[in-house]
């Protein structure tokens, strides 16, 4: 159903002002050198772990499938009853009906996740060392809501999807741009200070976003 | 080296704060420089300049580049008035014929603790201040001219004195000019803020190289009832041959602005 | 006679400032910003670098605006979303108000913007029956308040618990579970989810428009930009037109300086990137996507060369907090969308020199906010220009023009000082208590008054 008006608006008015305006040159600062902004990390796995701690994500290792099936058991069985809501993949597929134990499972091919998730299941798009950040997207990773509608969100990833800082990650969205309605990086669980600036985890989004990282 | 030293004293200094230029005159000496002080000078324009009224600021800009023009090296005992000839001069005169002068003038002009340190290379310029004191850093002083090593060293040098961290020491003490007068209420509370930290430091002096804060903080403290009182830095670098033993007891409104070195009864 | 803007600001600055409750709130705020943004420039390998890099490419942004506006939009359009270019509030209003109508919206969620301030949307929305919920925590604290944010970032900075608690006690008692801060934190968010999951339309704005991918980029720690993104079937985006900047590969500087001058963290807890509708391949999101670009006196601004940069800012919120003018006063007495120094600086140039210079000129010029802008805006000097401005542009009363004529006239001569300062003096000794020096003494002790000048001195012993 169209609009009655033609979308534009006053579009080229402005746009004349502001070549009009841009005739003239503004002063510029004299250039300075810069180097990268942050030192360079070292072992990504250790830092990326050190860094999760402070967001208050929980990094769960595991050295082979087996532990990874293993933490998410471990994880669902902590949760209350209820639907959980999981990106339809094979792996994710497979781990589902080894953890599931009877959990109703609502799969991302059905359409968006239902407000009364008790949590969702996806993979990633990336990790980021420097900041124990997660790359998501919602092409790549079962949509917009499975990072954030649940109180908590399971990322299922591995250590050869680690970063090491915003430079190569955000390179790594850049290639990912145009596949993708959604992109985001999640930097541990949602939070507000906003009444009497003391921190509390969990506003909106999730209280627990736990990543169970397949060491090898 | 420079051997002569030409006096910029600002004009609410030489009419309201006189001692604070006679202090300065006073350890100039004592390092054995010969003073030569311009009686034409006036105003540097700021009070214009900052109320927007740079018609106004131009022409006594413009003044005050022919009168320290021969002089090759100026020392002044304010931040703010120092900052004026050389942060923004610059920007008043860009269209005026002396505008070529400016940015040399701007390297001649010192500002008094800036001057001893960095040009004179002097930390101690012998003076003993036996009294805790606190050290505030001016707006302009800091942040223009970014000076704020220069007065701690000197007062770190200052036979007596224990120089007690103030906190937010650069916080805006809320003189601003005009602005004390245009809007005293934020400028009131801006002070009792300032004066609140300079209480809590347990000084027995605060110490600034800009005298319009000085003058401003003062008046606060004053009203509080405070036991803290102000003293300008060329006033402890003259001690105990300072100015402001003449000034005990002097007749006039309230109480004296600055106690006398020494004056156990201030405390 | 109801007072001009100048005498509100005066009222509300004094009432404020001799607030001892309202300074201990704010001290307290800020020293925990402090603290946060220390440890978080601690982090950076050159913090001074990064600040250099943010300035560079804002210049190249601002300075390339129709080039990157225009990139913007085809790369927005390729996407499959909606593109509308308002020359002001009215425009821009109306074009929600429009797409609203035609869409049947009768709820919508909103993630903070301070844009959607500007230009007074929520009345409008609401005027047409439309129920419109503010989704940031604290930006719905103040909705519910019937009052404006106290800050750009931290909008509640100057409410207790206490205050909190009342206030949730009155408007949504069934979710109040407790008094505690997650108490009431947990009664917000359930609340407030059933606004997300029963609202035709979410609204945001923008912290940066992405020219080379044609996405936008939003901020939060909550995760009610997410949502308000997510689960709505229409997405609309508000946003000025100084926020595009060139390339996504300009995010990994700015995301991480955003969130240290915002907040001091190193991230925020969501760094998101919208381009466009849901794709056909996508299992969830909205359908479809509008971004309003709002110019509002913006491309007014740009053509002023000497303030242009001003238009780099990227609202931070780190100047408000480093102004020793807005710790005392607050947010609310600028009364205006943006407020501190920012807000000072820029509001002549959207909303007129006559009315808001007053707000240049309440401030000491400290140049602490230049100090800490991400991108080195040089605030105090602009707040100077715009008195210039002021003074040339919009004619001070007669009495202060003459003053100052009067001043230059007497200090253009030796002669003419040394007898002002005679005359000077002597009125100060007469009439020390007048009422004409109200405006020192009410707060200050006047200094005694020196006998002689420095120049007496000098002249009768040479000053020793």
């Amino acid at each position: 159903m169209a609009l009655a008006k033609p979308s534009q608006g006053a579009r080229e008015e402005i746009l004349g002002r502001v070549r009009q305006a841009l005739k003239s040159p503004a002063p510029k600062r004299p250039p300075v050198p810069t180097g990268p902004l942050f030192a360079p990390v070292e072992n990504l796995l250790e830092r990326f772990q050190r860094e999760a701690a402070t967001n208050y994500m929980e990094v769960k290792l595991a050295s082979d499938g087996a532990g990874v099936t293993a933490a998410l058991r471990e994880v669902l069985a902590s949760l209350t009853e209820g639907e959980i809501f999981v990106q339809d993949t094979p792996q994710l597929r497979q781990l589902a009906a080894d953890t599931a134990d009877g959990r109703p499972v609502r799969w991302s091919s059905e359409g968006a996740p239902a407000e009364s998730s008790r949590a969702t299941v996806s993979l990633c798009e990336g990790l980021v060392a420097l900041t124990g950040s997660v790359l998501v997207s919602s092409g790549g990773c079962g949509g917009r809501g499975i990072s954030v509608v649940a109180p908590c969100h399971i990322v299922v990833t591995h250590a050869g999807q680690l970063f090491p800082d915003l430079e190569s990650a955000v390179a790594r969205a850049r290639e990912i741009a145009f596949d993708n309605s959604y992109v985001g990086l999640i930097t541990g669980c949602s939070r507000t200070s906003d009444i009497e600036k003391k921190l509390i985890i969990g506003a909106h989004g999730p209280q627990r976003l736990v990543v169970i990282l397949q060491t090898n | 080296m420079p051997q002569t030293i030409t006096l910029f004293i600002p004009c609410f200094v030489d009419q309201f704060v006189p001692e604070v230029a006679a202090d300065m005159v006073t350890v100039l000496r004592r390092l054995g420089y010969e003073l030569r002080y311009p009686e034409e000078q006036t105003c540097c324009g700021q009070p214009a300049f900052n109320a927007g009224f740079w018609d106004e600021a131009r022409p006594l800009a413009e003044r005050f580049v022919r009168v320290f023009r021969l002089a090759e090296t100026i020392v002044c005992p304010s931040g703010s008035c120092t900052t004026m000839v050389r942060c923004f001069y610059p920007e008043l005169l860009s269209s005026s014929p002396l505008r070529g002068e400016v940015a040399a003038l701007g390297k001649r002009v010192f500002e008094f603790s800036e001057f001893l340190v960095d040009v004179a290379k002097v930390s101690d310029v012998g003076a003993t201040f036996p009294h805790k004191v606190a050290y505030h850093d001016s707006c302009h002083l800091l942040r223009e001219l970014n000076i704020r090593q220069q007065p701690r060293e000197l007062l770190r040098h200052v036979k007596g004195l224990e120089l007690v961290e103030l906190n937010r020491s650069d916080e805006c003490c809320g003189f601003g000019g005009m602005f004390a007068v245009k809007f005293p209420e934020i400028s009131g509370a801006m002070g009792d803020v300032k004066a609140g930290h300079v209480e809590a430091s347990g000084a027995d002096f605060v110490a600034a190289c800009d005298p319009s804060c000085l003058l401003h903080m003062e008046g606060i403290l004053r009203r509080k009832g405070a036991r803290v009182r102000t003293i300008h830095l060329a006033s402890i670098l003259a001690s105990p041959a300072a100015a402001t033993t003449d000034r005990a007891g002097q007749a006039g409104t309230a109480q004296p602005a600055m106690a006398a070195p020494g004056d156990e009864g201030g405390r | 006679m109801t007072a001009t803007r100048e005498q509100e600001f005066h009222r509300q600055a004094r009432d404020k400032a001799e607030n001892l409750a309202h300074r201990k709130t704010v001290r307290w705020a800020i020293d925990t910003y402090d603290a946060a943004v220390a440890r978080g420039k601690s982090r950076f390998a050159d913090f001074e670098a990064a600040r250099q890099r943010c300035y560079e490419i804002k210049w190249e942004a601002v300075n390339h605006l129709d080039r990157y506006l225009e990139e913007f939009e085809a790369n927005v359009l390729k996407r499959g979303g909606h593109v509308y270019w308002a020359a002001d509030s009215e425009q821009a209003r109306n074009y929600v108000l429009e797409l609203a109508a035609a869409r049947g919206v009768k709820r919508i969620v909103k993630a903070k913007s301070m844009v959607t301030e500007e230009i007074y949307l929520n009345p409008a929305l609401e005027k047409q029956g439309i129920e419109v919920r503010e989704t940031d925590l604290g930006e719905y604290i103040v909705q519910l308040r019937h009052e404006p944010p106290y800050h750009i970032v931290t909008p509640v900075m100057h409410l207790s618990r206490a205050q909190v608690i009342e206030l949730f006690r009155e408007k949504i008692p069934d979710d109040v579970k407790g008094d505690s801060h997650e108490e009431l934190t947990a009664a917000a968010r359930r609340a407030l989810r059933r606004a997300f999951f029963s609202a035709d339309m979410g609204i945001s704005g923008a912290n940066f428009l992405i020219a080379d991918t044609g996405m936008i980029a939003i901020t939060t720690n909550e995760g009610n930009g997410r949502l308000c993104t997510s689960v709505p079937r229409i997405h609309v985006v508000f946003a000025g037109i100084e926020k595009v900047i060139p390339r996504l590969q300009d995010l990994a500087t700015f995301w991480p300086m955003l969130a240290t001058t915002g907040t001091g963290q190193h991230l925020t807890a969501y760094s998101t990137l919208i381009g466009g509708p849901r794709m056909a391949s996508e299992n969830d999101g909205p359908e479809e996507f509008h971004v309003i670009l709002l110019d509002n006196g913006r491309s007014k601004l740009l053509a002023d060369t000497e303030q242009r940069e001003v238009l780099h800012c990227i609202r931070c919120g780190a100047c408000l907090n480093a102004c020793p003018v807005y710790r005392n006063i607050g947010g609310h007495t600028y009364n205006t969308v943006y407020p501190g120094p920012i807000g000072s600086v820029l509001t002549p140039h959207l909303r007129g020199l006559a009315e808001f210079q007053h707000l240049s000129y309440a401030s000491s010029l400290c140049g602490n906010c230049n100090t800490v802008c991400p991108v080195k805006i040089d605030l105090s000097h602009h707040l100077l220009q715009n008195r210039r401005n002021a003074v040339e542009q919009v004619r001070p009363p007669w009495r202060l023009r003459l003053g100052m004529r009067l001043w230059r006239w007497s200090m253009m001569d030796a002669g003419r000082f040394r007898l002002a300062g005679r005359v000077g003096k002597a009125l100060l000794r007469a009439f020390g208590g007048a009422a004409a020096l109200k405006p020192w003494t009410e707060y200050r002790d006047l200094p005694p008054v020196p006998e002689k000048s420095f120049r007496q001195m000098w002249r009768q012993n040479g000053a020793r």
